[in-house]
């Protein structure tokens, strides 16, 4: 029930299908290990969804740290489906920050106070980051 | 904006999850739920631990006591020197001076100029490489036989009473000899170590190549699994002492696969806080891990619980035979911690390079059952 949604997330911040599996995978076994840790009383959706956001910055943090570069960037792979979705796309030209904010508020569903809990940042941060993601995505779009 | 970001293709999310599925299914069965106590209980327990402090730290004694605490987990309280081992069995050691076997009761035997080593299944006996020189020795130092090879590591010893094989790893790849000294042989060309023999019956062993681990009949050649996940840079490759499971280590990836190869657990570490080490605790599937993060390293098990965490760097863990204390090499300190697992009780050994003539830390290859 709730992987469609922590893949996808996880997807669109990482914009890496490998990674985002992990880091889905990864987050459903964190959240295996700290079930006797999590109070029941509130729902499960946004803690794991919260901590696949967060794993997901992380990740694309270490990647830009190491200078990864796609194997596509330097061999093209011919067998590769082309993605011709706009969305997705522009999505990607987007820093990994600004990425997170739109899907948290927009396909998570978080209002922006919590997003600003989830992400430890300022409430003024998270609204000029939406901001910001939502300008670049309309000039893309 | 919702509607877009739902309507993004995203491929492979079916296969996806069904891989997901079963790491996660078998990591649920695998959880051993803590009990929660009832909410009056719950109350009852928080009214009392914070009378407890209060008491500790408003009472003389209970000062003590703190104290005590601190300095136990400081380097003040640890053992000069190493007196004796909290378990049964014997422990291998390397350092700059060689390969040394210590005892119970903690006398050390150095056995010669060798760079690892490993034990033999019961415990009779040690395989130890130099960079080109394989050998067979008896704890007492005693060299049964050895063998002439390049660029020797990761020498692996496995069989039953009567029946035994090592494996080791040369430029030409992975190699296996019989526990005789016979009988050499090319196993997997090219193959790198780290290698690791399931225990049980047959003779099989886990290595590496530069994508996958493998598992590989040994008599026969026939590849058993591969996992199904890339290797990358593999530290140590070690299998769960009832056969099922292999831990796979990398500085950013700790995976655990089960049988024919499917990964049943996973942990990724942070960019710069690699896991230095991971080992099996025996009789379960329980992973000791040891993690360096920043200025401050931790020992803890892959469910959860942590057992220590101390300020510098920690090298390898190493679980007793009868899984009942864990040996945290703590270098910065100089000093071995021995956990004991599940309880708060530890002990601490200092000056562990000066105890086997080493500038540099030395490194636990191996905690065998006793004789």
């Amino acid at each position: 029930m709730h992987w469609p949604r922590a893949f996808r997330a996880a997807h669109l911040v990482t914009h890496d299908a490998a990674a985002a599996e992990d880091i889905a995978q990864e987050s459903f076994l964190a959240a295996v290990r700290a079930l006797d840790r999590f109070d029941r009383s509130r729902p499960f959706g946004p803690w794991l969804h919260r901590i696949v956001v967060n794993r997901a910055i992380d990740w694309t943090r270490a990647r830009k740290l190491r200078g990864e570069v796609e194997l596509v960037d330097v061999l093209p792979a011919p067998d590769a489906p082309e993605r011709t979705d706009d969305t997705y796309a522009a999505l990607g030209r987007l820093a990994p920050e600004h990425r997170a904010v739109i899907v948290l508020r927009y396909l998570l569903e978080f209002t922006p106070g919590e997003i600003a809990d989830a992400l430890d940042l300022p409430r003024g941060t998270v609204n000029s980051r939406l901001r910001r993601g939502l300008d670049a995505l309309g000039d893309e779009l | 904006m919702r509607r877009q970001l739902e309507s993004i293709e995203i491929p492979g999310e079916t296969e996806a999850r069904a891989r997901a599925w079963n790491v996660v299914s078998a990591a649920f069965a695998d959880r051993q739920p803590v009990e929660r106590p009832s909410r009056r209980l719950r109350l009852a327990l928080a009214v009392a631990v914070v009378v407890a402090a209060l008491a500790a730290v408003l009472s003389s004694p209970g000062q003590a006591v703190l104290d005590e605490i601190r300095e136990t987990v400081g380097i003040e309280r640890a053992q000069p020197a190493l007196f004796s081992l909290p378990s049964p069995g014997q422990l291998l050691v390397t350092s700059d001076a060689g390969l040394w076997v210590v005892q119970e009761n903690g006398s050390k035997r150095l056995l010669g100029p060798y760079r690892e080593g490993s034990w033999s299944p019961f415990g009779r006996f040690v395989v130890a490489a130099r960079e080109n020189e394989l050998a067979a020795l008896e704890p007492d130092g005693d060299v049964r036989w050895t063998l002439s090879r390049p660029g020797v590591r990761f020498p692996r010893w496995t069989g039953t009473e009567t029946d035994t094989k090592i494996a080791y790893v040369d430029r030409s790849g992975v190699r296996v000899i019989a526990g005789d000294g016979t009988s050499d042989r090319l196993l997997v060309p090219g193959g790198r170590g780290p290698i690791a023999w399931r225990p049980g019956p047959g003779f099989v062993l886990a290595y590496t190549n530069m994508k996958r681990v493998r598992a590989i009949d040994a008599t026969t050649g026939t590849l058993i699994w591969q996992s199904s996940r890339p290797a990358g840079r593999v530290t140590n490759v070690e299998w769960s002492s009832n056969g099922t499971r292999v831990l796979v280590l990398s500085p950013h990836h700790l995976r655990v696969y089960g049988a024919r190869g499917r990964l049943v657990d996973q942990e990724s570490a942070a960019e710069g806080w690699p896991d230095v080490d991971a080992a099996f605790r025996p009789g379960t599937t329980e992973v000791a891990v040891a993690r360096v993060h920043g200025s401050q390293s931790s020992a803890y098990i892959l469910s959860g619980r942590r057992l220590t965490n101390v300020t510098g760097v920690v090298g390898e863990v190493e679980w007793a035979p009868d899984g009942r204390w864990l040996l945290v090499s703590w270098e910065t300190a100089d000093q071995w911690i021995l956990a004991r697992a599940g309880g708060r009780h530890f002990r601490a050994v200092a000056n562990v390079s000066e105890q086997f003539r080493s500038r540099s830390f030395p490194r636990v290859q191996g905690w065998c059952c006793a004789p």
